[in-house]
């Protein structure tokens, strides 16, 4: 049985068959156009890496600004096997507030399943108790609707609070479970 | 930069496709592994939905966290592979031989070195990318060891090492859709390098394999076409019949192959069943190669067979064709050269982060601007150039994102200023009515006032209210009881007295102890609620102190981006313009050319028309 290769590798992979064997081959481009065209790749990818550059600056500027380390909480979410729950969407209350209600496309569910984790949350708790719902819809076994939350009772202290909320696989009763872990 | 023939052909789109797109993509193929820092996480989420820049982006936030403590190796060899993706080739090199001069894992350096080997084979740079393959040391995971060895067969074909290449895919003997795509490239590589024969046992394996997948249907017809025109151009008209027949009749490779085909017939002396094919083809749009010399080849098999008149028929509509084709071209160029065709391109083209959108250009509206797009995609310069381009107007739309954030983060600053300078007064006030210094002096007082109490244990200090009046009216009582004049009423006064004072000390001693403990308990519980409100007033003044700093440095921070956007903007705008500029000539250079292939034609034809009248007329002289 053969196997699949991505489309990408392999339009690269006959790279080196030049099947014009017999092809009427239009000539390659002028000297001074390559090297025209050479100069502008370079820039682009001087211009590429200062734009990464300013996006990281800025994704660590807006992060900082809007969710300061000494307030911050940040809720992830990650799907561990799921083979018993097709995820739809999920609903986030924080003390029964609700701050995210998030529809996943069929790439996210799969960017999950490969082992991604979905920054589902990003937000500021002053310290102190608080009380973080999840509520999961999808299907369950037997492509049943299935609509299932759980609850975390957290004690804010002064720093970053990281929560994961993971939907893993209960193989004892064939059903899936949604843990929720507090990361240190 | 590797250069390749550019063919203009739809057949050569396919090979020509990217250079550097293929790192990301492969290292997705990585087996899945447990996830130790939630931040990577959040990467591999971005990544594993193809968007490399914003992946990227946080992952470089990340690591300027420390968020990314557990996979620092794995981190940075997949911002290696997004770089790659990204077009960033030069930092992608960098980034992978900062890694292989630094790990001593041999794994993370194994797929460095094929990573840092894929971009010297894509550089051009086959010695050096010959060089890293040989320092790997194990297979490598995942899908990244059958690519590692079409690779190396890439890069001892490109090195002319043909033989080794040959002798490394005899020890590949699994049958995946990779040895399969090595086999036809060292195929194709054999024919051209003069090794026929094996060349075409090497395409003939691949183009009579079985084939399921629309992938592997699509390299048995290339095995096939590649392996007719090479029996084509040994005059072996019978089998190249054969396996150009092998293409289906409703691919990619359809045209190529129908002309192959009447060649190949032509070879044989069968001009009539040559005429099948090219009759077929020459209803098709004139804007592939193939049918254009269809024209050409359908009179030349009616002169074959003597039916000169459908020839010369042939030849005319040929020319006319040919002269109606050549004036839409020239439109194209007017319209290109007037500029603006490439944001007609990309308004119709669907968002996306891999090189996937090109082949969705195909459906571009038939406008004189981008009727012959996906015909010059057949040039990998120009894809590359599209894809920047494309990339540059992303950034641009990025940039004025960002710009309408930091107006909202400088309001933010602003509002916090003003609420800062509207809580001065009420915390001044505050602070001005709080002297927690005077308190504890008062609570050091009552702390010497109670030690001195116990060191002489005064029971009647600790005393309850009602000892205490009692202890004083005792006390009042044995004055005036002194005062009075010595007598035997006095003397049983004051014993009654001393019975009192005696009652009333023995009671409090008997409570004195616990007393003391109560007394010192609230002492203690004073004092340290003194120290909370020392640090409360310490954590005010300190905020009072810093938040004018935070906002300060915020604003630094804002002022300072504001002006990198302000410098990277317009080079992007430069940047654009420029590659405007190399695609309009690189596609007015492809329809030149374009048009000098349907001059050539067209002259061809009227020479073969002047041939027949000459021929016609020379029958009815004299």
């Amino acid at each position: 049985m053969s196997r699949r290769i991505p489309a990408a590798a392999r339009r690269a992979a006959i790279l080196v068959a030049a099947l014009a064997l017999a092809s009427v081959a239009a000539g390659a481009p002028a000297s001074g156009e390559a090297t025209q065209a050479d100069g502008v790749d370079r820039d682009v990818q001087t211009l590429k890496k200062e734009l990464v550059d300013l996006n990281k600056d800025l994704f660590k500027l807006e992060e900082e600004l809007l969710y300061p380390a000494s307030t911050q909480v940040a809720v992830f979410l990650s799907v561990d096997v799921g083979t018993f729950f097709a995820l739809d969407s999920v609903t986030l209350k924080v003390d029964d507030k609700e701050v995210t209600n998030y529809l996943y496309t069929e790439r996210e569910v799969q960017a999950l399943h490969r082992g991604g984790v979905q920054r589902l949350y990003l937000g500021s708790l002053k310290a102190g108790e608080h009380e973080l719902v999840a509520l999961f819809t999808g299907k369950g076994p037997h492509e049943r609707d299935y609509r299932r939350g759980t609850t975390l009772r957290i004690a804010k202290g002064v720093g970053a609070s990281y929560i994961e909320l993971k939907i893993s696989d209960r193989v004892a009763s064939l059903q899936p479970e949604f843990v929720v872990k507090v990361w240190e | 930069m590797r250069q390749r023939p550019t063919a203009a052909t739809v057949l050569a789109a396919f090979c020509a496709a990217l250079l550097g797109s293929g790192a990301a993509a492969v290292a997705k193929d990585l087996p899945r592994r447990e996830v130790r820092d939630l931040h990577y996480g959040d990467v591999l989420f971005q990544f594993f939905q193809d968007d490399y820049f914003d992946a990227v982006v946080r992952l470089e936030a990340a690591r300027d966290f420390g968020r990314l403590p557990n996979h620092a190796a794995e981190a940075e060899l997949l911002a290696g592979g997004m770089y790659l993706s990204l077009g960033l080739h030069a930092e992608a090199d960098r980034i992978f031989n900062r890694l292989l001069a630094g790990s001593l894992d041999s794994s993370v350096a194994d797929r460095a070195l094929f990573y840092l080997a894929r971009i010297g084979y894509q550089r051009g740079h086959d010695e050096q990318a010959a060089r890293n393959l040989a320092r790997i040391q194990g297979p490598l995971p995942g899908e990244l060891e059958p690519e590692r060895r079409l690779l190396e067969s890439n890069v001892l074909m490109a090195l002319g090492r043909y033989a080794d290449a040959a002798a490394a895919l005899r020890v590949w003997d699994d049958e995946s859709s990779w040895a399969a795509f090595a086999r036809f490239n060292l195929g194709v590589a054999l024919v051209r390098s003069g090794d026929a024969a094996q060349g075409r046992m090497l395409l003939e394996s691949v183009g009579s394999a079985p084939a399921v997948s629309e992938e592997e249907r699509s390299l048995r017809d290339r095995a096939n076409l590649a392996l007719g025109f090479a029996l084509l151009q040994e005059r072996s008209g019978e089998a190249a019949a054969a396996a150009l027949s092998r293409v289906r009749l409703d691919g990619p490779f359809t045209n190529r192959a129908l002309l192959g085909l009447g060649w190949a017939e032509t070879d044989a002396g069968r001009h009539d069943r040559a005429l099948v094919p090219w009759l077929a083809l020459r209803d098709r749009p004139l804007l592939d190669s193939s049918v254009q010399e269809s024209l050409l080849a359908v009179p030349y098999a009616y002169a074959r067979l003597a039916s000169n008149g459908q020839a010369a028929q042939h030849y005319r509509q040929a020319v006319q064709s040919y002269l109606r084709e050549s004036g839409r071209i020239d439109e194209s160029i007017a319209a290109i050269q007037r500029g603006g065709f490439l944001d007609a391109i990309l308004a119709s083209s669907p968002r996306g982060g891999d090189v996937g959108w090109f082949w969705q250009l195909k459906q571009v509206p038939d406008a004189p601007h981008t009727r012959y797009l996906y015909h010059l995609l057949a040039s990998h310069e120009f894809q590359e150039g599209l894809k920047n381009y494309r990339d540059l107007r992303i950034m641009q739309v990025n940039l004025e994102r960002w710009q309408d954030s930091l107006d909202s983060f400088d309001d933010m600053i602003a509002a916090r200023t003003r609420a800062l300078a509207e809580r001065e007064p009420r915390k001044a006030d505050m602070l001005g009515r709080t002297d927690v210094e005077a308190l504890a002096t008062r609570q050091a007082g009552l702390a010497a006032r109670v030690a001195a109490i116990e060191a002489a244990r005064d029971v009647a200090a600790v005393a309850s209210g009602d000892e205490a009046r009692q202890w004083r009216t005792l006390q009042g009582v044995e004055q005036r009881v002194a005062a009075l004049p010595p007598g035997p009423g006095r003397e049983a006064l004051a014993d009654r007295v001393r019975m009192l004072r005696g009652a009333l000390t023995w009671q409090m001693d008997a409570q004195y102890k616990r007393r003391l403990q109560l007394v010192k308990r609230g002492l203690a519980e004073v004092h340290a609620q003194l120290g909370e409100a020392r640090g409360r007033v310490g954590l005010v003044h300190e905020a009072s102190a810093q938040a004018p700093l935070d906002t300060t440095g915020f604003a630094a921070r804002i002022a300072e981006l504001r002006s990198r956007i302000a410098r990277i903007g317009p080079g992007i705008d430069a940047a654009t313009r420029a590659q405007e500029s190399v695609l309009q000539t690189l596609a007015v250079h492809e329809l030149a050319a374009q048009k000098r292939r349907l001059a050539s034609y067209a002259t061809q034809a009227q020479f073969a028309l002047a041939a027949i009248y000459d021929g016609a007329a020379a029958k009815v002289g004299p």
